[in-house]
């Protein structure tokens, strides 16, 4: 798993160089959360009967681009078309740029309340699909989020489960010097969720809070560092924006191949 | 209007198992006999929430309609329409009620005069106003079949029935047809001002229930004079403007004066403080005739 999500990051960082896009720490922090679930969660075998993966965050739309890519359901073309003139994949997702982006998003709040709807369809259909979101911590702010938040226990979605990427850092700092959204865990507790919380880079974690049975909708609150993997892209806000330069990629990615013979 | 629309969802809700109704809280006494159903949610008065939600079980393969209080269909959750809607293509139907004017006592927060300009901004989005029952049942029939997204604006219930004979909402419906080379266009509830118009001056008069279909405007009109339109909207933004944008051809518009309404009052009340009523709109009509 650890191989898999040094190449999904070594595709991430390859895009955003050849496109010169912001967000790659944004990318590289949920990517073990994505990595797990498309490598060890979702079921993907018959299209007609997938589990749904939605991101919310879709400003990390390079970490889910270079996963599919990773997972064959991409191509390379359609991978380095990326934010490209006349290109293939845009900055945030088009659900109809390719038949495993299952939504258009980008604007923050938008993701968990298209999640509500799909799970409730997929109860009433008495269908055993999952549905996934995953939403950014800043993102909790939006008044959409709590909206949803109150809806989904009430319909008893237990077919929804949430990751909430908790890096601590959105567009201008700490979420606690901004709008703090601490305790979320209680707060979400509060909506009659449940909730865990967990270390957002540990795929055996991810995959036994997926695992965990509850008959409520599932919030995985995942503590996350921006830049992962990358040591100087990690927990710092510059990398929300900065563009990935040659000299900054191959010195990454020459960390990154590193760290995969490090006990 | 409102209530058609309704019993027509309800009837096909029967044999449609994917007919979804959303409703923001709204509707006492219109979804009472169905709202016990499995096809019929009431989310709570959270409305970007319902346009999100109604756009997943889209998503899902289930015709989702919304139905609400007109502000609170476009205008409050205006972004989550466009993103989750319009954008990726889905073939939902918002259902707004009190359109314009309608619930004129309720203060501005109630009324939707800009509700055309905001829903003409989007590309795939197709308006409806309807202008009684007939109408508006047609307008939901073309809707439910449609592949696009649709928002249909009705004004409440009780309406006149205007339309005896089976009719295109694609088209401009004659209300009134003689020889002369005038005509005035109008959509919505406003109709009920026809017969005072027609008391002051003989005048062509269609209805417009569907405001974006391709009808060709410009070989329509060429074989008029002097064009009107008339509508319980903004005058500016509105269908007029829409008209005016299609066609090489001046346009007399009447409407709602662009302007925060601070004057209390019914519906009746309102169209004669602004000039929109039967009585002003015939006597404008008239002396721009005679020039």
């Amino acid at each position: 798993m650890k191989q898999i999500a040094t190449n999904i990051r070594k595709n991430i960082l390859h895009i955003a160089n050849l496109a010169g896009s912001p967000h790659v720490g944004s990318a590289l922090s949920c990517t073990d959360i994505l990595t797990t679930c498309y490598f060890d969660i979702l079921n993907l075998q018959d299209y007609e009967n997938r589990d749904y993966f939605i991101l919310s965050k879709a400003h990390s739309a390079m970490a889910l681009y270079s996963t599919l890519h990773e997972k064959g359901l991409l191509s390379k073309d359609e991978l380095e078309g990326y934010y490209q003139n006349g290109g293939t994949l845009p900055a945030h997702t088009d659900r109809l740029t390719n038949p495993y982006i299952e939504i258009s998003a980008g604007s923050l709040g938008h993701g968990l309340p298209i999640a509500t709807g799909m799970a409730h369809a997929l109860k009433l259909k008495e269908s055993n699909r999952q549905v996934y979101v995953l939403m950014g911590d800043g993102e909790s702010q939006e008044g959409s989020i709590w909206e949803a938040a109150m809806l989904a226990p009430q319909l008893e979605l237990n077919n929804l489960t949430v990751f909430i990427d908790r890096n601590n850092l959105q567009g201008y700092g700490r979420a606690d010097e901004i709008l703090s959204y601490e305790p979320i865990d209680d707060k979400f507790r509060a909506f009659n969720w449940e909730v865990l919380r967990i270390d957002g880079h540990n795929h055996q974690a991810i995959k036994e809070a997926v695992d965990f049975k509850t008959d409520k909708p599932k919030m995985i609150i995942c503590d996350t560092l921006k830049g992962k993997g990358v040591s100087f892209m990690e927990d710092e806000l510059i990398w929300h924006y900065y563009v990935v330069t040659d000299e900054v990629k191959n010195k990454a990615i020459r960390e990154l191949e590193e760290s995969l013979y490090e006990k | 209007m409102r209530n058609s629309v309704a019993d027509k969802i309800k009837k096909i809700a029967k044999i449609d198992e994917t007919l979804f109704v959303i409703a923001g809280d709204a509707g006492l006494g219109v979804w009472d006999d169905f709202k016990n159903s499995k096809q019929f949610i009431n989310p709570g008065v959270n409305e970007q929430l319902d346009i999100g939600f109604g756009a997943g079980m889209s998503l899902m393969g289930h015709k989702v309609i919304y139905y609400n209080i007109a502000p609170f269909v476009i205008m409050r959750p205006y972004e989550f329409v466009r993103n989750d809607i319009c954008y990726q293509e889905l073939p939902m139907i918002l259902i707004g009620t009190g359109s314009g004017i309608t619930y004129a006592p309720a203060g501005v927060t109630h009324y939707v005069v800009e509700d055309i300009t905001l829903a003409s901004t989007m590309p795939n989005l197709d308006i409806f106003s309807p202008a009684d029952p007939v109408e508006a049942v047609e307008c939901f029939n073309y809707a439910y079949k449609s592949k696009r997204p649709s928002y249909i604006r009705i004004a409440k219930n009780g309406e006149d029935v205007i339309h005896t004979e089976k009719i295109d909402i694609t088209k401009p419906i004659f209300i009134n047809k003689n020889d002369s080379k005038n005509i005035l266009i109008l959509h919505g509830s406003i109709v009920d001002e026809v017969s005072k118009i027609l008391g002051i001056v003989d005048i062509n008069i269609v209805s417009v229930p569907m405001l974006t279909s391709d009808f060709n405007w410009e070989e329509f009109l060429s074989g008029y004079d002097k064009v009107f339109t008339l509508e319980e909207h903004f005058i500016n933004g509105g269908f007029g403007t829409m008209l005016r944008d299609k066609i090489d051809k001046k346009i007399h518009k009447f409407g709602l004066k662009n302007e925060y309404i601070h004057k209390i009052g019914d519906r009746d009340y309102l169209r004669e403080y602004y000039e929109i009523d039967g009585k002003s709109v015939g006597n404008k009509v008239k002396d721009i005739i005679n020039g």
